[in-house]
Parts: C-alpha cells; structure tokens; sequence
C-alpha cells in the first residue's frame, strides 16, 4: 500500500512540475537564480547517479571500490565521447566488465 | 482533417530516430523496477502513471533502497525540474488548448518530444498544427518507454544475477551525459557531482546522499558559470 500512496503522490507532484506553466504563466518572470540553475540539473544529475555505480560493486551502493567496474567505465566513457552511440558504450562496458571480473576472480 | 493527420503522423515519424537512445535506457528502468522488487501489478502502475525518465529510475532505486517516502520525492521532483523549463517554453504553442488538452499534452511530454517539437517551432514557426505534431511525438515516445520498461521487467526475471546486468544503468547514463559537457562551468558542475557522490551516497543516512551530490552539483556549476562568466560557458544547449 505504502508503494502505490507513494508513487501516486509522486505521479501528481511530476504532473505539477510538467503542467504548470503549460497552464498558467508566471506574471513575474521566474527567478534568474532558479533559471541558471537549470543548465546544471541534467549533468549534475547525471553525474550523480554514475559515479556511485562505476566505483562501488552492489546495488545499492555499498563500499567496496571495484577496480573492474571504474576500469570498464573509464573505457565506455571515453566510448561515449567518442561516437555518442548508446548501444556501442554498454557492448563496450559490459563486455569489458566481464573480461576484467573473469580475470580477477 | 486530413491535415490533423499528417501532422499527427510526422511528429510520430521525426522522433523514430531517438527510439535508439529511448528503448535502452526504459529495459534499463524496467530492470531496476524489478530489483526494487516491485510486482507486476505495481510495475504496471509505476510505467503507467508518470513519464519521467532519470527521475522515474531514481525514484524506483531509492525507493527499493528503503529511502523514506520525502527522499524519494524530494529527489525525483529536484531531477525533473527541468520539465518547467519545458512548459514554460511551450506555453505559447498550446495556449489556445483547453486545460485538460494543456495536461495531457504535460503527461506525455519527455526531453525527446520537447525536442523534436522545438526544432520543428524553428524550422516552421507558423505550423498551426504543432500541438497536434506534439502529441504525434510524445506519444510515439511513451509507447516505446512503456513497451521498453515492460520488456526490461520481464527480462530481467530470466537474466541471471551473475552478469552484473544493472551496469548498464551508469553505461547509459553516460551516453546522456555527453551533450551536456560544453561548457567549463558544467564540467565543474560534473566533477563536483562526481566527487560528491562517491563520498556521500553509500555514507549519508536515509539514502539522502543522491540528493544532496545532485545540489552540490548544482551549486558548483552555477558558482562556476560565475566565475568563468559568459565566455566559458560554451554549448549554448540547456
């Protein structure tokens, strides 16, 4: 029950977030403070959620740094820059995690 | 009528090109859906009442972590703030739609459709049908996320525990961290995300540590974009 109060109440916060200027427009402009930050929520964001996966094995995270999963990751990131494919960073790390956990084991 | 249409079908067809990005990253929310250990009942309900992307896998994640109910939702709202950004840039396209049309047209609404949508506001900014090319493309989007967030929960109960599979989570991430590199403030803004994460989420209480990074992410690349001023926040994109 706890699950569905919880994600029904998130459900209609997000809806919020996403249908509130579509309905009414601010008379006021929004903050420039809030406004700048907005350049910065999906980096940071994104940053945020990979670098605990990539350093640490378990999910959730626990605290043991893993030498195979920042190896594979360091090398699909560089993938990623390099040909903004999706497909070919993920074959690229996880086969590489495979070969780096095998050989460790 | 048959105008309605067309349009309808070219906001669908313009969006087929980010399926590729889109398909991956919603079997990677599908799996993490099911490590949280929710049911098929609930995984239904979860794919089918919101369209949030990075904040629905954050959400499910924490939640299967036992974060309290205010992380979770204090966390998932800070990820999608964006979204207002969105409807504030697509207020005046709908601004003749009824109320419920304005809200549907929100449920549905994901960074590839608003995309797709703004490039086509550029390219043919007197398209009186755009709302309608609106739909066309969220709607190709939420089939594909809904249909990609089925297919990773399904899989997900085959695929053994041995192949580390939830790697792919940070793997896509990556990918979609790319075109937001431009920019000194930003990388700041990363490499402060970055730090901070690895030391906080396993070391915070209450599975706060998320939340927390994601701010001090925020708040470095906002005090870098100070500091380099203007000329060094390339990458005009927000």
């Amino acid at each position: 029950m706890r699950f569905y109060l919880l994600f029904g109440v998130l459900a209609v916060a997000l809806l919020v977030i996403k249908g509130l200027f579509l309905c009414f427009v601010p008379n006021r402009k929004i903050p420039p403070f809030l406004e700048r930050s907005f350049r910065y929520i999906p980096p940071a964001v994104l940053a945020a959620l990979i670098a605990p996966s990539v350093f640490y094995a378990g999910n959730p995270a626990g605290l043991d740094v893993s030498p195979a999963r920042l190896a594979a990751g360091l090398a699909a990131f560089t993938v990623a820059l390099r040909t903004k494919n999706i497909l070919i960073t993920i074959a690229t790390g996880m086969i590489l995690l495979w070969v780096f956990s095998f050989l460790s084991a | 009528m048959a105008d309605t249409k067309r349009e309808f079908l070219r906001g669908a067809r313009n969006t087929v090109p980010l399926f590729l990005g889109i398909a991956p990253f919603a079997m990677v929310v599908g799996v993490a859906a099911r490590e949280a250990g929710l049911d098929a009942a609930q995984g239904t309900f979860f794919s089918l009442s919101m369209i949030a992307g990075t904040a629905q896998l954050a959400a499910v994640q924490l939640y299967g972590a036992g974060a309290s109910a205010a992380i979770v939702l204090l966390t998932a709202m800070v990820v999608n703030l964006r979204y207002s950004m969105y409807s504030l840039s697509l207020h005046p396209v709908l601004e003749e739609r009824s109320y419920i049309e304005r809200l549907l047209a929100a449920f549905l609404l994901s960074d590839q459709s608003f995309v797709v949508s703004m490039t086509e506001l550029e390219t043919n900014p007197d398209n009186p049908s755009l709302p309608t090319f609106l739909l066309g493309s969220s709607l190709a989007v939420f089939v594909v996320w809904v249909a990609g967030i089925f297919l990773g929960f399904v899989l997900k109960a085959i695929i053994p525990a041995g192949l580390s599979l939830d790697f792919v989570i940070p793997l896509a991430f990556m990918f979609l961290l790319v075109p937001h590199l431009g920019g000194k403030d930003r990388q700041t803004s990363v490499l402060a995300a970055i730090v901070a994460s690895v030391m906080l989420v396993p070391r915070l209480p209450l599975q706060s540590g998320l939340l927390v990074s994601i701010l001090i992410g925020i708040g470095s690349g906002m005090a870098a974009g100070e500091y380099f001023g203007r000329a060094g926040s390339g990458g005009e994109r927000p």
